[in-house]
């Protein structure tokens, strides 16, 4: 007998109560949220100093930076630097462990040292700016970020929020122009991660490569650590180098047992390789830490391939469950339930999502959810130029070409549709359980060009 | 409640396991229980790129920096840099590497014109002997810096900089002494760090390694704003921490300028960090505007592959970058490409005390010449808020401004050639022979006066008790420079008169550690955790709930701190008649500064104090007041009127050579003294 449910039971308070879906699986989904206390610094093995043989480092810092913060509050309540400063632990903390019960938190210590200190508070609305980034409200995420920049331009954080924020509205140069703003400020790893994702999306795969390393290099906080290593990892994968991209996962695992992102890595690599049972395993493992929509409709798809398809429809379920909990909560993600839209067969349904996060924000990923929700919907004329425009700006997933390949297959373009879904499987030959063994497919029934 | 069967699975889940809620799964219960326990707005979004935005980043974080004229070496100037904060001995147990795409520099100005006239320069690299995602630090008992056991180390080169333009290399892959983890690994660590010092040519010596954390405060004051307990303070809450130190001895001759000491003696000087500048705009990637729109097609090859990368896609991951940048000896190449400066420190307590909370991160990046351009920035000096709070709270009054004493101390240096209020000379480059006036640009940077010797018994207040060799002239490591600071800032250069209220300070005099005798003179490291005792109450009350132990300190606004501590001294304040030390006595009720042959303040010394090359003035704008000046240095300063501190003995500002307490951390049981002994610097 496991503690959860009475624990659940403890920490239930009937503030929420949501009638979404009817499946009991989304217990599973409270098993990933609730019940996660402060995890325990690990070190107290070898506190002793007497050890020989030293194992480093496994101090959680996010959790003794809390506890300092704390402690400070405690005594110190009017100190609203370091209120603002908690608010910036719990988000990274609720980051590192995908666990959304810190926002709460974080939103109420931000709100906190805005309210000692509303004037030149630049390190509150940093906090809350990256709040609104992880709550994908994106356009209060830019706005605090620039009410931060008014107070301290010198801000490599505030910058980072920015930076953040336009990328995910689809402002690629304002987003290049902060990252390269944070690098000229503070050159690190927070600035290097982000600069690598700027070059990725340009399709630089190898400068991206380069300056998530240089991260690495940098990275301290194990958690930090693991970051750079699962990114290192999405980055060979990206252009089908498995083993590569595994090794990555594997170095992330070992810096930090507790990553969800490697797992993800895992399960991903697992199930494009033809590992079906890994891959299942990996999925339930992923998707009970922490249930995210994404991942569940990946779960649901390798369950579909593997025959599973009650399973699936439950994951699918789940999935809706969550996204439905987001909504609830204030949250709009509408790549997300333009997926799960399609997942659940209903495609008139999926455009109208993608088309309302289009109008939003008109990020690539964005563009690839519309154009592919058109496609299901038979309007493939309308899907294409999305579908192009994602190609266009240079980036490199295997899953975008075949979108694009797809829609221009439908159009009867068969030597663009030919040469885009070959990029796809080239680019990454097993970049998908599913879409991978249908682009080949459309490619034999191409033929030869 | 009956256990449910979890579907999909339920296999162990590693160490969470136990610390989570792991929720049993049916096909019958709804949805909604689950989801009680929300709190609004903490639901998942999907998951998009969130990268680290506040990663952990000390190695480039300055602690504190000194700057001395070498107790037993007297032509030589000591420089000592620390570099992140709080290093928890063993907690981690952790070690702590100094960065290897940082440059850490030491600048030393000798004319005035806020530039670097002189750098020296540390860069680091790793020696890695680990295995693949193996932690291990080291493999057994480490006896040597070059000890097989000792898995991951690193080494540095050390270089020198003069505007004649070269760099030149003092020494390369010098040892690192390492991160003390534990007196089973590392018996005899006074071994290793004396195979870490080095003697160099030129009279050079060098150490970088981990320290003891030589600062010491009580940080704790921050509570008495609260109404918290007062009791406590007078504990160096800093205690047991460590720091990296980089320290460095240089031939004082080395640093003046026209290496011309007797003519020259004084310099300004300050530690920096520095990170290569990278630049990703300005490429032509894929997304530029002639490629955009223009599909994808022709970005690709026959074989599918990016023609703008080459790769081999089995090798890129295999330690292709690993040399990308180095240079021949596997250091970080381009060190003197455009750089980004991420650290700065001079005086101590500026960024917390002068520069405003907006401008925290831009002074970090700037260079000193840029400092008098920045308003905010001078009228932080010239009209500072510390003085106003105490005011404010403690009815003690405030100085009036503007604080051109203040200007002196932090911007200019101690002279009467810029017609400040300060009737003496002592530490500004325009009492160099050889500079010329018209290109003395203000700056902050630590100023020292290199002829004056050190004394025996250094008075940890400096020179506001007379001790010329002491902040702000310079900082030794034994200088109390919270309770210096709360001095000057409420006018105690200019009247000449400590401010009797605020006299014990923070009750924290020195630091719970001895000094050596010679170089490097810092403590070894701690050896035992801080809070491997300490457990902290779960609280659960409002955003402060979690329940996480431990109870390190952390860095605090030292502008709160400082008025909290003016409160908590005001508290214990005993009335006393006994000025601070006397006014001037020159008889003619014009101030004399006598800086040459000064005693010592516990008239013990035989006279080392010399000032050559600095010139004794009457001051000619002295306003009417007798007391607008230093103290003469030949009236010994009272001894403080109380002090709380378990480490002082009574009445003695050399509390150095008191023992440690050992009451709330273990003792290394390992630094014993040397056959050189402690001395006090």
């Amino acid at each position: 007998m496991r503690p959860a449910l009475t624990r659940l039971r403890l920490i239930a308070r009937p503030r929420l109560v949501l009638a979404v879906g009817s499946t009991a699986l989304a217990l599973v989904v409270a098993g990933g949220v609730l019940g996660r206390g402060g995890p325990t610094p690990a070190g107290h093995r070898n506190v002793s100093g007497d050890n020989v043989a030293v194992r480093v480092p496994t101090t959680d810092l996010l959790a003794a930076t809390i506890a300092r913060q704390q402690k400070r509050l405690r005594a110190v309540p009017g100190d609203w630097a370091t209120w603002a400063a908690l608010s910036s632990t719990y988000l990274e903390r609720a980051r590192v462990t995908a666990d959304p019960t810190y926002y709460p938190k974080a939103e109420g210590a931000a709100n906190e040292s805005l309210r000692r200190r509303p004037d030149g508070n630049a390190d509150a609305l940093i906090a809350l700016g990256t709040l609104a980034n992880a709550r994908h409200d994106f356009a209060t995420a830019r706005d605090r970020a620039r009410a931060a920049i008014a107070v301290n331009g010198s801000s490599s954080a505030a910058y980072g929020v920015l930076t953040d924020a336009l990328t995910q509205l689809g402002d690629g140069p304002g987003a290049t122009a902060a990252v390269q703003r944070m690098l000229d400020l503070r050159p690190g790893l927070a600035a290097y991660a982000r600069a690598s994702y700027d070059l990725e999306q340009r399709g630089r795969v190898a400068d991206a490569v380069d300056l998530m390393r240089a991260a690495l290099d940098d990275a301290v906080d194990p958690h930090d650590a693991a970051f750079c290593h699962s990114q290192l990892g999405d980055l060979a994968w990206q252009v089908g180098d498995v083993a590569g991209a595994q090794r990555e996962y594997s170095a992330a695992l070992a810096a930090d047992p507790a990553a969800i992102a490697p797992l993800r890595g895992r399960a991903r690599t697992a199930a494009a390789t033809g590992r079906t049972e890994a891959a299942l395993a990996a999925y339930a493992d992923l998707t009970r830490r922490t249930p995210t929509p994404t991942d569940l409709l990946e779960y649901a798809d390798l369950l579909r391939v593997a025959g599973n398809a009650t399973r699936a429809a439950e994951q699918v379920q789940l999935a809706t469950a969550a996204n439905g909990l987001f909504t609830a909560n204030g949250g709009s993600d509408g790549i997300t339930a333009a997926a799960i839209a399609l997942a659940a067969g209903h495609p008139d349904q999926a455009v109208d999502a993608a088309r309302a996060e289009w109008s939003r924000r008109q990020f690539v990923d964005v563009a690839d959810s519309l154009a592919w929700a058109l496609h299901h919907d038979g309007r493939n004329a309308e899907a294409l130029p999305y579908a192009q425009r994602v190609v266009a700006t240079g980036t490199h997933a295997a899953g975008y070409a075949y979108h694009l390949g797809m829609i221009e297959l439908a159009l009867g373009l068969r030597d663009q549709a030919r040469t885009d879904l070959t990029r796809a499987v080239q680019t990454n030959p097993a970049f998908s359980p599913v879409d991978g063994p249908a682009a080949r497919q459309a490619l034999a029934g191409l033929g030869p060009a | 409640m009956t256990p449910i069967p979890a579907t999909p699975v339920a296999a162990p889940r590693g160490r969470w396991v136990q610390r989570r809620a792991v929720a049993a799964v049916s096909a019958g219960l709804v949805v909604a229980a689950s989801l009680l326990g929300l709190a609004p707005g903490s639901a998942f979004a999907s998951s998009h790129r969130e990268a680290p935005l506040t990663a952990a980043d000390p190695s480039i974080d300055t602690t504190d920096f000194y700057a001395f004229v070498s107790p037993d070496k007297p032509d030589t100037v000591t420089f000592i840099s620390n570099w992140i904060p709080f290093e928890e001995p063993n907690g981690g147990p952790n070690f702590f590497p100094f960065a290897t795409d940082a440059s850490y520099i030491v600048n030393v100005d000798n004319d005035g014109d806020a530039k670097a006239d002189i750098k020296f320069r540390w860069t680091f690299k790793n020696i890695d002997k680990r295995a693949n995602n193996s932690f291990l630090y080291n493999n057994g008992v480490v006896t040597s810096l070059d000890d097989p056991n000792l898995l991951f180390r690193q080494v540095y080169t050390l270089e020198k900089w003069t505007n004649s333009g070269k760099w030149q290399q003092l020494v390369t892959d010098a040892p690192v002494a390492p991160s003390r983890v534990g007196q089973a690994s590392m018996p005899d660590y006074k071994k290793l760090r004396d195979q870490a010092s080095l003697s160099l040519n030129a009279g050079v010596k060098s150490f970088a390694g981990q320290a003891d954390d030589p600062f010491f405060a009580d940080l704790r004051v921050f509570d008495l704003l609260y109404g918290a307990d007062l009791s406590e303070v007078g504990q160096d809450t800093l205690a047991g921490y460590n720091a990296n130190t980089l320290a460095l001895q240089v031939p004082r001759k080395d640093l003046a300028l026209n290496n011309n000491n007797a003519r020259n003696p004084i310099i300004g000087t300050w530690a920096t960090a520095e990170r290569d500048r990278v630049q990703i705009n300005g490429f032509a990637g894929n997304n530029s505007d002639d490629s955009r729109g223009n599909a994808s097609i022709n970005k690709y090859g026959a074989a599918g592959k990016d023609r703008n990368n080459t790769y081999d896609d089995n090798s890129r991951y295999s330690d292709k970058n690993a040399n990308k940048n180095k240079d021949s000896r596997g250091y970080r190449a381009n060190r003197d490409n455009d750089q980004v400066q991420v650290s700065r420190l001079g005086n101590p307590l500026v960024n917390e005390v002068v520069v405003p909370a907006g401008l925290k991160d831009e002074f970090n990046s700037l260079s000193p010449e840029k400092d008098g351009k920045i308003k905010e920035l001078v009228d932080r000096v010239l009209y500072p808020e510390l003085p106003k709070l105490i005011e404010g709270i403690y009815k003690i009054p405030a100085p009036p401004g503007p604080r051109n004493d203040l200007a002196e101390i932090f911007l200019t240096g101690i002279t009467t050639k810029g017609g400040g209020p300060i009737k003496a000379d002592l530490n500004s480059q325009l009492n160099n022979t050889d500079v010329s006036a018209n290109k003395f640009v203000a700056s902050e940077e630590l100023r020292l006066n290199m002829s004056v010797s050190p004394v025996a018994k250094p008075n940890r207040l400096g020179v506001l008790a007379g001790d010329l060799q002491g902040f702000p002239n310079g900082r030794r490591l034994t200088d109390d420079v919270i309770d210096i600071s709360i001095q000057a800032m409420e006018g105690a250069a200019a009247s000449g008169k400590l401010v009797d209220a605020l006299a014990t300070g923070d009750k924290v005099n020195a630091n719970d550690h001895r000094f050596f005798a010679n170089f490097p003179y810092l403590a070894l490291p701690n050896g035992q955790g801080v809070n491997t005792h300490v457990s902290v109450s779960t609280n659960k009350a409002g955003f402060l709930g979690g329940g996480y132990g431990g109870g390190a300190p952390m860095a605090v606004s030292g502008l709160a701190a400082l008025v909290a501590m003016t409160g908590f001294l005001f508290s214990w304040y005993r009335r006393r008649d006994r000025t601070a030390v006397a006014a001037a006595a020159s008889g003619s009720g014009t101030a004399t500064m006598n800086l040459t042959g000064a005693p010592t303040p516990n008239g013990s010394d035989s006279g080392g104090a010399r000032a050559t090359g600095v010139t004794q003035r009457p001051a000619a704008n002295s306003p009417a007041a007798p007391a607008s000046s230093l103290p003469p240095s030949s009236v010994p300063p009272p001894p403080p009127p109380s002090f709380g501190g378990h480490r002082r003995r009574n009445g003695e500002d050399s509390s150095l050579v008191e023992e440690k307490s050992g009451t709330d951390r273990g003792d290394p049981g390992n630094d014993k003294p040397d056959d050189d002994g402690y001395i006090i610097i």
